[in-house]
């Protein structure tokens, strides 16, 4: 009996020890990924002058000018820029890849594997190989330097990953709704507007957001495409402001946050649509 | 109606925006790309002087290539054992059952949180705290007597690229770790449940349950990670632009350099191809992998 006891207690505290050693590694790793983002915030209310003093206190006053200053030299212009080629290439995307997918999961055609992996092919292209061709069609159209140069590349290079979780998502859903629709006299279009559309919504959420988060971060087309810094995004304008307040670091990490927020609450408003959407691809961005 | 449902056209009809789309902004340059870097030309003057296959032997003769590749797959190696290694071990401990749901679900997100953030933010705040005077590193360093361990992080051909590599990991593992927690939650759980009753430890679950059955996710996330360390560009350009003295030049850093600052078109051309050859036979190479894997 005491033996066994003995046995319980010791298991227990081992098991004790062990989960108290996992909180300690996971509570200095959670440390090491946020404090770099709370080192710039509590820096972004200093002068100059105190972050170089000691960068790791808090602030003796809290300087929201820093913030103001940081609005108004650029980083709200940046934000409209980014929330605007995002919405855009995100809703194209959105419609152009359900579409790809109805046509790939509900259809039987000639051809349908060709297209299939023509699709997904998409997915192990690097960007920079299509970089300076992309850069001649776009000047030669007269994209170059619009909302558009930015718009259509990030669409094109989102439709492989898009389309193919839509797509599983689809081959998932029982063809009952649909037939239902055809004996009622709907019509292929109507079919997927009304009934097909509606039962994707939970994974068209998921890829949506995951999609924004890739345009909203996207760098290198806007880096390559776009001079003009009233039609630069975050990623890019970020980069010019930086460049320009140079001497003023203080400002530079209040525009970092703002800068980050959007993200931030985004994934913390929708962490499960995101996760599933993760789950569902299996993929890096 | 029913004829009309089966009209032959319509799952063309469905298709054809993305199959215009991808070809015009996809396919087509990578062809292009092909054609263009058989050419000298740049992108003031735009006329083609076709010089054959010039622009591929100068490949071969450019330190920079060699250095560039050098320093991707250093990118590549330490990016598998974080990302990959490391993530899988976190993954497998967050996993554990001793760990409670709360905790786990709040270590998981604390640790993605990093990812989500812009390419510039991270660049930018890290290009502060890798700073020599004001920088975060460099003051805790001098606070607590390491003076001699202080550098210019970003600044000295020996610590570049190693500085980069860091921020990359800093950025990715809770993210990679996330995709491993995934594919560990579809193991069934009696699995584990009936190795403990034999006795097994948390090692050897580890390595005899988890290792085997996240395989095939093991194997598609080093892939992605290698390819992603040979395309890599943004972070780079942001951090040092492959300085200082081309230290942490990378191919896609350089392939933009030429491009666009030394306006050589038709030499940055090869490079793209050079990429797009890597990344296909990375590509090859684990769909062959994945392959065989099903088979046994």
């Amino acid at each position: 009996m005491k033996t066994a006891k003995s046995h319980l207690f010791s298991s227990d505290l081992n098991e004790k020890l062990n989960r108290a050693l996992i909180y300690f590694l996971f509570f200095v790793l959670s440390f090491v990924a946020l404090y770099p983002l709370l080192w710039v915030a509590t820096n972004s209310f200093k002068t100059d002058l105190q972050l170089f003093e000691n960068s790791w206190e808090l602030p003796q006053e809290w300087h929201w000018e820093n913030y103001a200053q940081a609005w108004k030299y650029g980083i709200a212009k940046y934000i409209l820029n980014s929330v605007l080629v995002t919405i855009s290439a995100v809703l194209l995307n959105a419609l152009i890849s359900l579409m790809a997918a109805y046509g790939l999961s509900r259809f039987q055609f000639r051809g349908q594997f060709v297209l299939l992996y023509f699709i997904l092919g998409g997915l192990m292209l690097a960007p920079e190989v299509s970089l300076i061709p992309l850069f001649r069609i776009l000047t030669t159209f007269n994209l170059y330097d619009t909302y558009f140069a930015m718009i259509l590349p990030n669409v094109a290079f989102g439709i492989p990953f898009t389309t193919f979780l839509i797509r599983s998502y689809m081959l998932g859903i029982p063809k009952d709704f649909e037939e239902a629709a055809v004996i009622d006299g709907a019509g292929p279009f109507a079919v997927f507007w009304r009934v097909v559309v509606p039962l994707c919504r939970p994974i068209l959420a998921s890829a949506m957001l995951l999609d924004a988060m890739r345009v909203w971060n996207e760098f290198m087309f806007a880096l390559t495409f776009v001079v003009d810094d009233d039609i630069k995004t975050v990623p890019l304008g970020l980069m010019s402001f930086a460049s320009a307040l140079r001497e003023q670091w203080t400002v530079v990490m209040a525009g970092l946050i703002i800068s980050a927020v959007p993200m931030i609450v985004l994934y913390l408003l929708t962490q499960r649509q995101f996760i599933r959407g993760l789950t569902a691809g299996g993929v890096k961005g | 109606m029913k004829r009309k449902f089966l009209n032959q056209l319509t799952p063309y009809y469905f298709l054809l925006p993305s199959l215009i789309l991808m070809s015009v902004f996809i396919y087509l340059p990578v062809v292009e790309n092909f054609y263009y870097s058989l050419f000298r030309w740049s992108a003031i003057d735009t006329t083609l002087n076709y010089i054959g296959f010039e622009n591929y032997t100068r490949i071969f003769t450019d330190d920079l290539v060699g250095l560039s590749l050098f320093n991707n797959t250093l990118y590549a190696v330490i990016s598998v054992i974080f990302q990959v290694f490391i993530a899988l071990v976190l993954a497998a401990m967050l996993e554990a059952h001793l760990v409670r749901p709360f905790f786990g679900t709040l270590f998981r997100n604390i640790l993605f949180l990093p990812s989500v953030l812009a390419i510039s933010v991270v660049g930018v705040t890290w290009q502060l705290i890798y700073r020599p005077d004001t920088g975060l590193i460099n003051q805790v360093l001098r606070a607590v007597g390491l003076d001699t361990l202080t550098r210019t992080w970003l600044g000295e051909e020996g610590t570049a690229i190693y500085s980069i590599i860091a921020v990359s990991q800093w950025q990715w593992v809770g993210y990679c770790m996330i995709l491993f927690i995934v594919a560990i939650q579809a193991i069934p759980e009696e699995l584990f449940e009936s190795a403990r009753i034999d006795g097994a430890n948390a090692v050897q679950q580890f390595f005899r349950i988890t290792v085997p059955l996240v395989r095939e996710t093991t194997l598609v996330m080093t892939t992605i990670t290698v390819i992603g360390a040979f395309k890599v560009f943004d972070i780079i350009w942001v951090m040092t632009a492959g300085g200082p003295n081309h230290a942490s030049e990378v191919l896609g850093n350089y392939l933009y350099r030429v491009a666009f600052r030394n306006d050589e078109m038709g030499y940055a051309a090869a490079l793209a191809t050079l990429l797009f050859v890597i990344t296909f036979l990375l590509t090859f190479i684990q769909l062959w992998l994945g392959r065989t894997g099903k088979e046994n």
